[in-house]
């Protein structure tokens, strides 16, 4: 089971959305999630005990796990690349 | 015929919003196309969340409602206004009667605009009209009349894709985020105030050179971002305010902590239940405005998490209490909202880009309004609370609620007033303030940007030469 952090401005509004869309390709492509939602201003705290960090904003800081930016999933442009790029950082 | 159907209507009106949205959500839903089960699942997704709020805010009630109380009779402030936070009064506005006929009304104007290239901003950002809804919803309620709520409503949606647009090139420049807008009215009401202030402090001499950085904003200011110790701290200062004994100062910290954790998570059952019907209403839009180049119209939370905003909301957020004890003639209690101050001060550190000095004025400008704001359309918000079945009646009625959503915006309070003080005059005022501010940014501005990027160009000619 993969751990997967979403992190947007507040924790509730673009981090619900993604992290959502992310659970659901995921189950469909046949690996196993789960994923927590918090603020931006909390990664730098949180992201060690995680295997990916996904966030709907600019996230500048250091981060020992990996970092995908998923603004297409809110836009819907581009979208499955992201997807893609996202499920293949946790097989 | 028509007596049977208002009986019913009354009838399921009585049942209450944790009934009723279900069933409103669900028709939305089968009007966007989602398939039946889809539909009643994001309705009761929705009512859960409701339930979820309404249980927060009975507990924030008996808890931090009693303790403001006690605080006012102890120390004489009259801060007796109670800011329950955005979330809460997004769960009173989907659980408004008139809110599916709102939604439509803001979807059509967002198309009817783009049709007649009014606007770039495709906005299907559904979650978000709350912002326009309410407007809609209070001035109903003020006025009693639909037609009135509707075109508030209407007016809120038309304006705010109108600055979403003007501020495009903005956020695209600073935030580095290309094609997208943010027709957010928490972000974009602060630019009501960030643009004028802006232009009149570019012109202060002296003033306009100010600009200082604090590098070390977030290592000392950071719990103020922690919604949980904020809470805890709060607590016990209101607690210690409101002459409590030490165990009952240590409880109310807790649950004051609580309370900030929690709401957020009820809010989000709102936002996951939308999520198909957003979908939907963007599968549709972006079918049918293929041939255009458009901005997508995203909530502001893609911005917030950048460094200058997060240092300027960190030190606007004490200011936010002191602004809040020292403003004569405010009531708000500032609380559930300190939490998205960084959305307050977003679009004015854009337009400033970054230069902390002003942002610090346009902030606490900004913060001011909102507190005056909301102070004098908190009696209006409770009324409404209260008919959808949340009764935050606390000493009798001695505590309103308010927040910094819904007229606590500038942008929404001046439309609120607009729409509900005399129309013969108002409804003028408005309509001279709408169409100079369009064609201040449609014609004068653009032709002005034209100009210096000639000067511009042609000094570099010179220089060349």
């Amino acid at each position: 089971m993969k751990r997967v952090l979403v992190a947007c401005g507040n924790g509730i509004a673009t981090s619900t959305v993604v992290a959502s869309k992310i659970r659901d390709y995921a189950k469909g492509k046949g690996v196993e999630i789960t994923t927590t939602q918090c603020k931006l201003m909390e990664v730098a705290g949180k992201a060690d005990y995680f295997d990916l960090v996904v966030t709907t904003g600019q996230f500048s800081g250091n981060s020992t796990t990996p970092v995908v930016r998923a603004l297409s999933l809110l836009t819907g442009i581009g979208q499955e690349a992201t997807l893609e790029s996202i499920v293949d950082h946790l097989r | 015929m028509f007596d049977a159907i208002m009986t019913g209507f009354n009838w399921f009106m009585s049942a209450g919003a944790t009934v009723m949205l279900p069933v409103i959500i669900t028709i939305i839903g089968l009007i966007f196309g989602l398939k039946l089960t889809t539909a009643f699942k994001s309705g009761l997704t929705l009512g859960i969340g409701f339930a979820g709020i309404n249980l927060i805010l009975d507990f924030m009630k008996t808890n931090v409602g009693t303790a403001a109380k006690a605080m006012v009779d102890n120390i004489g402030v009259d801060l007796d206004v109670l800011d329950v936070g955005w979330g809460s009064i997004a769960a009173i506005t989907w659980a408004s009667p008139i809110i599916a006929i709102l939604i439509f009304a803001i979807l059509a104007t967002n198309v009817i605009m783009l049709i007649l290239k009014a606007t770039n901003t495709l906005d299907v950002d559904i979650w978000n009209y709350h912002h326009m809804a309410i407007v809609g919803i209070m001035v109903h309620y003020v006025t009693g009349n639909v037609l009135l709520g509707v075109a508030a409503s209407v007016v809120m949606a038309a304006t705010t894709f109108k600055i979403a647009d003007w501020s495009q090139p903005m956020v695209e420049d600073f935030f580095g985020i290309p094609g997208v807008s943010l027709p957010t009215i928490s972000a974009t009401s602060t630019l009501l105030i960030a643009w004028p202030l802006n232009w009149l402090l570019d012109r202060i001499p002296g003033v306009n050179k100010i600009n200082f950085t604090l590098k070390d904003a977030q290592k000392y200011l950071g719990f103020f971002g922690d919604q949980m110790i904020m809470g805890l701290v709060l607590g016990l200062v209101i607690g210690g305010l409101a002459g409590y004994d030490l165990a009952s100062v240590l409880k109310l910290g807790v649950s004051m902590s609580a309370v900030l954790v929690l709401i957020p998570k009820m809010t989000a059952m709102f936002m996951e239940g939308l999520i198909p019907i957003s979908e939907a209403a963007q599968k549709w839009s972006q079918e049918k405005f293929k041939d255009r180049k458009l901005f997508i119209g995203l909530d502001a939370a893609v911005v917030v998490g950048n460094q200058d905003v997060i240092t300027t909301a960190l030190i606007i957020i004490p200011l936010t209490i002191a602004l809040a004890v020292i403003l004569p003639g405010n009531r708000v209690l500032p609380f559930a909202d300190l939490a998205i101050v960084p959305f307050r001060v977003a679009l004015a550190v854009a337009l400033t880009r970054g230069n902390l000095f002003k942002n610090l004025i346009i902030g606490l400008v900004t913060t001011a309004s909102l507190l005056y704001c909301g102070s004098l359309t908190a009696p209006f918000l409770t009324s409404i609370a209260e008919n959808v079945g949340i009764d935050m009646a606390i000493a009798g009625g001695a505590i309103l609620i308010s927040s910094f959503a819904a007229t606590s915006l500038i942008h929404s309070f001046l439309v609120f007033m607009a729409f509900t003080g005399k129309l013969m005059f108002t409804m003028p005022i408005m309509v001279v303030v709408i169409a100079a501010t369009w064609y201040y940014f449609e014609k004068i501005k653009p032709n002005k940007k034209q100009l210096i990027e000639a000067e511009v160009i042609e000094t570099h000619s010179i220089e060349n030469y």
